[in-house]
């Protein structure tokens, strides 16, 4: 075929369309028809998932401010929030599994920004840029190459995203027994920072179970805090603190249940500071349970 | 005397006429309803009609919900119980309005697809494109906003992380948490303020992209398929 230029495939375009409306159907009723078809099936699987979510409503609680649990579709309401209440793991809705787990992927402060902004932004440039994007004047799949490339990618690394997302670490997540790990799942730590072994999926701070961190900068950022970090010396005892960064630099970097890469810079003091510290340092995840 | 009167057919229309003939309604009525569109066009291309029906009883539900939550942080969660637990049929349109949501997410991603697969954005529906897109973006918007108003934990845990995923921008990141909490952190104004987006200022917006978007597609016509076997040939101009 010669090329043509951008007036030919104007006019080219707008005799075959002329042509096409010529010899076509009127709107209604018959594409209104099939609009109506179309739109009551959507009213209808909205109103049976309302119906389905409703009837395993449990009963209301007597308590108030609780939450009415439900059945697969979640519960009618989850208890009134509380600022004060800090162990609560954030997940956004399904639909922003895929930001979520983008955050997750570039964790670490200097990656942050590529996660949090820079990807959204050039996201949501290519999507309403596209049209400019793509040059190309053929609408048939088979000679648009690239475009089925992207088509094809796009929903995979979306999918993948907001897959791995709704499998975000410790989303109930169980703590493990090492010697630290309930006082940190139970504490402060776990509202930022995912750690598998703790259980815990905060996703504020960078993630323990990514990051192998030794003994003294655990202990150094315990104490003085850094960045976002707030210092914790005075919240808890040397003790605590040792117990804590013992049970982060002897376990972080690794799936749970592992020893992690910096295991060795710890041994000298954990685990016994967990055990000098008592309470829920020195517990394992049964003391956590009735927390 | 009854000679002065017209039939009672043409009385019975007086009403409609005299609004017509003032508006014009009639007439551009009668220019969306009877054009045509290309024959062979596919069942794929109800998705955008299945949406303004999703944004209208998103809007209806939403007005139903709004006459009875109040948004304040100490009483928010007590209305959204109310209506679950006591209003009448409360619980469905709750429902529907929670679940109207995810679908409508579902089906802008398909509709989105659907214009991919068809090369629709093409010259020259490139505006409907772009109006549509923005139509994305704000839905989404629409969804985080709504998000905080049932002020549960998970509610109020993810918009916290939400707002501060926002304050890691450079320079107007954190002006934009700022602007968004009314201040350091979550609070009654910062509940008032997401109501007000969510149910006035998004929507508006949204609505009036829609109107553009849907004027844009009337005007330039549906995209026949591009496997359709509808050409031109010599001779058949």
């Amino acid at each position: 075929m010669p090329r043509l230029t951008a007036r030919e495939r104007r006019d080219r375009y707008q005799r075959e369309y002329a042509f096409q409306k010529r010899h076509g159907k009127s709107f209604f009723p018959h594409a209104v028809f099939h609009d109506t078809i179309v739109s009551l099936i959507v009213v209808g699987i909205i109103m049976g998932m309302s119906v389905l979510w409703w009837a395993q409503f449990e009963p209301v609680p007597t308590e108030a401010g609780v939450e009415r649990a439900g059945g697969i579709l979640g519960p009618a309401y989850e208890g009134r929030a509380d600022p004060g209440v800090e162990e609560y793991d954030p997940k956004p809705e399904w639909y922003f599994f895929f930001l979520f787990e983008l955050l997750r992927i570039f964790k670490t402060p200097e990656l942050l920004l590529v996660g949090s902004v820079i990807i959204p932004t050039l996201w949501m440039v290519l999507l309403i840029g596209w049209p400019f994007i793509d040059r190309n004047p053929d609408r048939r799949l088979s000679r648009r190459p690239i475009a089925l490339a992207v088509g094809v990618c796009v929903p995979i690394v979306l999918l993948t995203l907001t897959f791995y997302g709704s499998k975000a670490p410790g989303a109930g997540g169980e703590a493990s027994t090492a010697p630290g790990a309930a006082a940190f799942a139970g504490g402060a730590c776990s509202t930022c920072h995912a750690f598998a072994d703790a259980g815990t999926a905060g996703n504020v701070g960078p993630s323990l179970t990514d990051n192998a961190v030794s003994y003294e900068t655990a202990y150094d950022l315990i104490a003085n805090g850094k960045g976002g970090m707030p210092a914790f010396s005075g919240t808890y005892s040397e003790d605590e603190m040792k117990c804590l960064a013992g049970y982060v630099a002897t376990h972080s970097g690794a799936p749970a249940g592992e020893e992690g890469p910096e295991a060795a810079t710890a041994a000298e003091v954990y685990p016994a500071a967990c055990e000098t510290a008592g309470g829920l340092f020195a517990g394992a995840g049964a003391a956590a349970a009735g927390d | 005397m009854s000679t002065l009167l017209p039939p009672p057919g043409e009385i019975a229309r007086m009403p409609a006429d005299w609004v017509a003939e003032r508006s014009g309604l009639l007439s551009f009525g009668k220019y969306m309803l009877f054009r045509n569109v290309p024959k062979d066009i596919s069942w794929l291309q109800t998705l955008g009609s299945a949406l303004l029906t999703v944004f209208i009883l998103q809007a209806t539900t939403g007005v139903l919900l709004a006459m009875y939550y109040q948004p304040d942080p100490a009483t928010a969660w007590n209305t959204i119980a109310f209506i679950t637990n006591d209003a009448t049929l409360g619980w469905l349109v709750r429902g529907m309005h929670k679940w109207g949501s995810s679908i409508m997410v579902v089906l802008l991603f398909l509709h989105m697809g659907r214009t991919f697969l068809f090369g629709a954005y093409k010259y020259p529906r490139e505006m409907t494109w772009i109006t549509g897109a923005l139509i994305f973006i704000l839905v989404m918007a629409m969804s985080f906003t709504g998000y905080l108003l049932v002020f549960d934990e998970r509610a109020y845990w993810a918009t916290v992380v939400g707002v501060n995923i926002n304050g890691t921008a450079p320079i107007l990141g954190p002006a934009l948490s700022y602007i968004l909490m009314v201040g350091p952190e979550i609070s009654t104004h910062t509940l008032s303020r997401f109501y007000a987006l969510h149910m006035l200022v998004l929507p508006g917006a949204i609505g009036g992209l829609i109107a553009l978007h849907m004027l844009l597609v009337v005007r330039l016509g549906v995209t026949s398929p591009p496997w359709s076997r509808m050409k031109v040939t010599e001779g058949d101009v």
